[in-house]
């Protein structure tokens, strides 16, 4: 559409108001990106078939529908105690000591986070991460900002990892198996600097008590699975739902489709009321989405982001390892300030020109810059990811409050570390290797 | 009727008290609940019995009620014990903690009518709601089977 002068000027300055709301969260982030939305349709800058039926320019049902489907199948996974019986099994083959179990936990929740969304992984996880230091007499809080930086570090690893993974997926038409090819060999080596890492950064959380570490045997984690054929049905359909993601190139089916079908079957056989399966989907979330994807598609209606990546353009002209260590190193910076979902809703149209004006590897190397710096920079500050925000609203309400520095001291080392050892893989990979 | 014409002495509990006699006299006088008072005698948080339970239970365990199936039977049998030398205020977060003003809580006026208290109680789910003067000092308490039966009586 051809925008007048002051649609633009209008466009941008909602756009501004509402990114500043929700940034300084002075009203509701759901709040401020509806208000935004509806703002952008009375000044005309979108309408209702951008808004509502343009990819491109309006809400992406791609995204909010995998979120719908990924919500439902950790809804139903949920009942089944299978996150409670890990982490307790895993609790006692480290025969108690915190360490050990720190590393375990660690692992687990990096590997889940890497399946499901990290909010819900670090909702299931904390509370039995602080019976279990309870038990063994460990100070819980290390244990749940270590939770938290690997629960954002191990969801980086694939599509349905992150949302700014899922939003970048839709936009890029990168597929699944592109995440796990490109991000996973990388966040493997991340997460094993990180399990060292946090055995000095956290190291007064480790000191060892043989009577308290025996209290964590006598915990029955079987217990925890009261229904066994259910979760038999749900790994199973889990399974079949992460096949169904990596065979994209063959199937090409959506991943939003996939899991909407993985949280359709799962619903059929689960035999679970709607109560119950829905209860993990949150509404609030999808609700912010949809205003956030119709403001900034009026940026795109307007012709706005066009012309930011065409400046864009110029300014790279060609220099995309400039432009990936920019990327890089700027999207960790306004993750850790502010919510990373958002950011990656405003920059993907506009890198998505840039990866368009070139070719190859080395321009859709600003992809994968785009999704690492987003979601490692998470981990820089306690409301730089949503799991930190979880992580320390369960602390607080254990009695083991997280101050926002503290949350920061640590993160700010973790990020710095692991965003620093991700510019020479990229690099590498796509540069001096490519 | 009003609701000072019902109310009924009641134990009421300080914040420094200790729990476990505190807790030990709901069992014993098989009370409906507990009214935690603060130092001038103003309801802080009016506790139905089912959850005085919440002094004993860790949070976590309240968060992922599935924990509670891994404790082992002798532990899951004296789960009470950890309010042994703990004060009510240890173990209650501020956050249950009512504001003065708040018409959300199970308290009512002395001079509120019965249709008033029965609203009350059932707007709040609780089986007890306490009775405060002007000065918002509790002069007792209305339990439902009291309500009940002035109710019942009446009609």
């Amino acid at each position: 559409m051809t925008a007048d002068t002051w649609q633009v000027v209008a466009a941008v300055a909602v756009f501004v108001g509402a990114y500043v709301a929700i940034a300084t969260e002075v009203v509701h982030r759901v709040k401020a990106a509806l208000v935004g939305a509806a703002l952008m349709l009375a000044i005309g800058a979108s309408d209702g078939d951008a808004a509502f039926f343009s990819q491109d320019a309006g809400i992406d049902w791609n995204v909010i529908f995998l979120l719908l489907g990924m919500m439902i199948i950790v809804g139903v996974l949920k009942q089944t105690g299978l996150f409670e019986y890990v982490a307790v099994w895993a609790a006692k083959r480290a025969g108690g000591r915190p360490y050990r179990v720190l590393v375990l936990l660690c692992t687990i929740t990096a590997v889940v986070s890497a399946a499901l969304d990290n909010v819900t992984t670090v909702l299931l996880l904390a509370p039995v991460t602080l019976l279990v230091c309870d038990r063994i007499g460990a100070r819980p809080e290390g244990f749940l900002i270590a939770l938290a930086m690997a629960s954002n570090i191990g969801g980086t690893a694939t599509l349905i990892g992150d949302p700014p993974n899922i939003i970048i997926a839709s936009r890029s038409g990168l597929s699944f198996n592109d995440f796990l090819l490109n991000l996973a060999p990388l966040v493997v080596v991340l997460m094993g600097v990180f399990l060292v890492l946090i055995r000095w950064l956290f190291r007064s959380s480790f000191s060892y008590d043989a009577e308290r570490a025996a209290t964590v045997m006598t915990l029955d984690e079987r217990r925890a699975i009261r229904d066994p054929r259910l979760l038999r049905r749900s790994l199973v359909i889990l399974a079949l739902t992460l096949v169904g993601f990596s065979l994209h190139t063959v199937l090409h089916v959506a991943p939003s489709v996939v899991a909407l079908l993985g949280a359709g079957v799962l619903v059929l056989v689960s035999g679970l009321s709607s109560d119950e399966f829905l209860e993990e989907v949150e509404w609030e979330t999808l609700v912010f989405f949809a205003g956030l994807f119709i403001m900034v598609g009026a940026l795109v209606n307007i012709g706005l982001i066009e012309f930011l990546g065409e400046q864009a353009t110029e300014a790279v002209d060609g220099r995309y390892l400039l432009a990936v260590t920019g990327l890089l190193f700027g999207s960790a910076v306004v993750s850790g300030i502010v919510d990373n979902i958002p950011y990656v809703a405003t920059m993907s149209p506009l890198v998505d020109n840039l990866v368009e004006s070139g070719a190859g590897p080395q321009s859709t190397a600003l992809w994968w810059a785009l999704a690492i710096g987003a979601d490692l920079g998470g981990n820089a500050t306690a409301i730089g990811a949503s799991a930190n925000v979880v992580v320390t609203g369960i602390a607080a309400r254990n009695s083991h409050p997280i101050s926002f520095w503290r949350f920061t001291r640590y993160g700010l080392v973790v990020t710095a570390v692991t965003i620093t050892l991700s510019w020479p893989y990229l690099w590498l990979r796509y540069f001096v290797l490519a | 009727m009003r609701a000072a014409d019902l109310a009924e002495p009641f134990p009421v509990v300080h914040l420094d008290d200790d729990a476990l006699p505190a807790t030990q006299t709901l069992a014993r006088e098989g009370l409906p609940g507990l009214v935690v008072v603060d130092d001038d005698g103003h309801p802080l948080v009016v506790l139905p019995a089912s959850q005085v339970l919440r002094f004993a239970l860790p949070e976590y365990v309240e968060e992922d009620p599935r924990l509670a199936r891994m404790y082992p039977e002798d532990e899951a049998d004296g789960f009470f014990s950890v309010l042994e030398n703990k004060t009510v205020r240890e173990l209650m977060p501020s956050k249950q903690f009512l504001p003065k003003h708040d018409r959300n809580r199970p308290v009512v006026g002395a001079g509120d009518t019965l249709i008033e208290v029965a609203s009350q109680m059932s707007l709040q789910h609780s089986p007890v709601v306490a009775v405060v003067d002007e000065d918002q000092t509790v002069v007792g308490v209305i339990t439902v089977h009291r309500l009940l039966g002035a109710a019942l009586g009446s009609s």
